[in-house]
């Protein structure tokens, strides 16, 4: 078996090792660093001495001896100090559970939960996800976000610490629960997406490891609840932004704004995935903000050309996801599908009430936005100083790139 | 009438048992595979005389858990254990005519297999008990 295989193989096996160790010994966080151990040695053995007969066997086996051995040497270190671990039992596990316990085929989704508890702040969360569920090494993690390898361990230890304090056991949330539970592991999930497709900082655009496993993760989550529309609705999401990676750099890295890109690169299979996916949740129900955003998604991705584009079903699809949360990228997106749809002016118009947010005052986006939309209405000195303002905000070097070269085609006042 | 006898280990048996390095000789894959085949003969000939009820084994003791009441509230304490403390390892419940029978039963465990210049650090035993459930079949 090659390399990438068996990393493919360890990666999928990681959270049922983990779930398994976790549901049987306890200690998740001693578990986990022993799950990252079992994997890292069938990483170097596997694929020289071949993937044994039962991997899954395998690295339980592996896992449990190493758990042995670490909770060992821990414990002998608190009796050392006298410091015996010692836990209160919350109350509500000495009364008769109100919920059945649960299949050991919901471990993976009993992690998701645990790494996405509320008592952790979101880049912890993102952090333990990618490497508990996604079975990343802290290496990995740590270079995707592109901080030291010792700033994502002590991410990590903390975040683990939390959750041992919280003293919550290894169980599905209670039923009442579970929705907001399950939003927050879907932010999480959109979270990781968009540090990868939008990167936030350094050199190159994309840290396409960081999407790819969002979606990874994403169709995890989906075959898990494949009867959640928002769960199918951020998979669809995903899938939706993602086929226009291959068309949204040039060949020197530099940024291509949609109405300039290439559609003929665009993936054609994760569109026709994605749009299948949507048509599958939206008749459920009232659709949530991810249904919303894969509909518009979809609208631009099954545009033959910019002109196309249906932009007054763009703008009506912003309308609804206006009401439903008060993100302010959203009425800035709204914004622009106005000024496709109506003119810029009318756009420009919206984008005055906007800047007033403080929220987005400070935020290239807006300057980037504002910028386009004068250079429409002709007021090109006015929007050559919109781009450089964008250009002074954004920390991204591609984003930086692109603003400038807009700014230089424009005519210099000076 | 049920009896169960109990198999005792420390920390450092398992370690033993697991090929880990003590400061005891470590017990090689074949020491290991002549005990597990020693112990089911053990446990095959129970079956065939119709005496075998149950058995079962436990797992390290590092992964043991105790709660207690402190000031009235349950708190939990992970591996409540020291290392050399010896801890119920293993039990095997038989069904059989007499105390002495169960007896008999058990100290047939005391030739387990063990590899040259193995030892305990300590007199090897197992305990038999009195299934209490069990006495209402006595004909007093």
């Amino acid at each position: 078996m090659a390399d990438a295989e068996v990393e493919d193989l360890l990666r999928r096996l990681a959270p049922r090792v983990l779930g398994a160790l976790v549901r049987r010994y306890g200690h998740f966080d001693t578990a986990e660093d022993a799950v990252q151990e079992a994997l890292l040695a069938a990483t170097t053995q596997w694929p020289t001495e071949g993937v044994p007969t039962n991997p899954m066997g395998w690295l339980l086996t592996v896992a449990s001896r190493r758990l042995t051995d670490l909770l060992r040497s821990e414990q002998a270190r608190q009796r050392r100090e006298d410091t015996v671990a010692k836990w209160t039992l919350p109350t509500d596990r000495i009364a008769p559970p109100a919920d059945s316990p649960a299949a050991p085929s919901d471990d993976t989704l009993i992690l998701l939960f645990l790494c996405c508890h509320p008592a952790l702040s979101p880049a912890s969360q993102i952090a333990l996800t990618l490497r508990a569920v996604g079975g990343l090494t802290t290496a990995e993690i740590a270079r995707a976000f592109l901080v030291p390898e010792s700033t994502m361990t002590r991410r990590i230890s903390r975040a683990k610490q939390s959750i041992k304090s919280s003293g919550v056991g290894f169980r599905m949330p209670p039923p009442a629960e579970v929705p907001e539970r399950l939003a927050a592991v879907l932010h999480v999930l959109y979270l990781i997406f968009n540090e990868g497709y939008a990167t936030t900082s350094g050199p190159t655009l994309y840290r396409v490891e960081l999407s790819t496993e969002a979606i990874r993760l994403a169709r995890l989550v989906h075959a898990l609840l494949p009867d959640d529309p928002e769960v199918t609705g951020l998979l669809a999401l995903m899938l939706l932004t993602d086929a226009r990676r291959p068309a949204r750099t040039g060949p020197d890295g530099a940024l291509i704004p949609m109405a300039e890109q290439d559609r003929t690169l665009w993936n054609k299979a994760y569109i026709a995935e994605g749009v299948a996916l949507l048509s599958e949740a939206l008749p459920r129900g009232a659709p949530g903000p991810y249904q919303l955003q894969a509909a518009i998604a979809a609208l631009h991705d099954e545009a033959p050309t910019p002109e196309d584009t249906d932009w007054p079903q763009i703008v009506a699809l912003y309308e609804v996801l206006r009401q439903t949360s008060d993100n302010p990228v959203v009425s800035l997106n709204h914004a622009v599908a106005v000024a496709m749809a109506d003119g810029a002016p009318a756009g420009l118009a919206l984008l005055a009430e906007l800047e007033t947010d403080p929220r987005l005052a400070d935020d290239h986006r807006l300057h980037a936005v504002r910028a386009h939309l004068l250079e429409m209405t002709g007021a090109l000195t006015d929007a050559r100083a919109a781009y450089q303002a964008a250009a002074r905000l954004t920390h991204s070097l591609p984003q930086q790139r692109y603003l400038h070269t807009r700014a230089a085609r424009l005519p210099d006042p000076g | 009438m049920k009896y169960m006898i109990m198999m005792f280990g420390s920390q450092r048996d398992y370690d033993m048992l697991t090929g880990k390095d003590t400061d005891k000789p470590a017990w090689s894959a074949g020491d290991v595979a002549k005990l597990h085949e020693f112990m089911e003969s053990w446990n095959r000939a129970l079956v065939e005389s119709g005496e075998f009820v149950d058995a079962q084994g436990l797992s390290a003791p590092v992964h043991a858990r105790r709660i207690e009441l402190k000031d009235g509230v349950p708190v939990v304490t992970d591996g409540p254990y020291a290392e050399t403390q010896e801890v119920l390892a293993g039990y095997t419940i038989v069904e059989c005519d007499s105390f002495d029978r169960a007896t008999e039963i058990a100290a047939r465990l005391a030739d387990t297999p063990h590899p040259e210049g193995a030892s305990l650090g300590r007199d090897w035993y197992v305990d038999v008990r009195p299934v209490v459930g069990s006495a209402a079949e006595l004909d007093v």
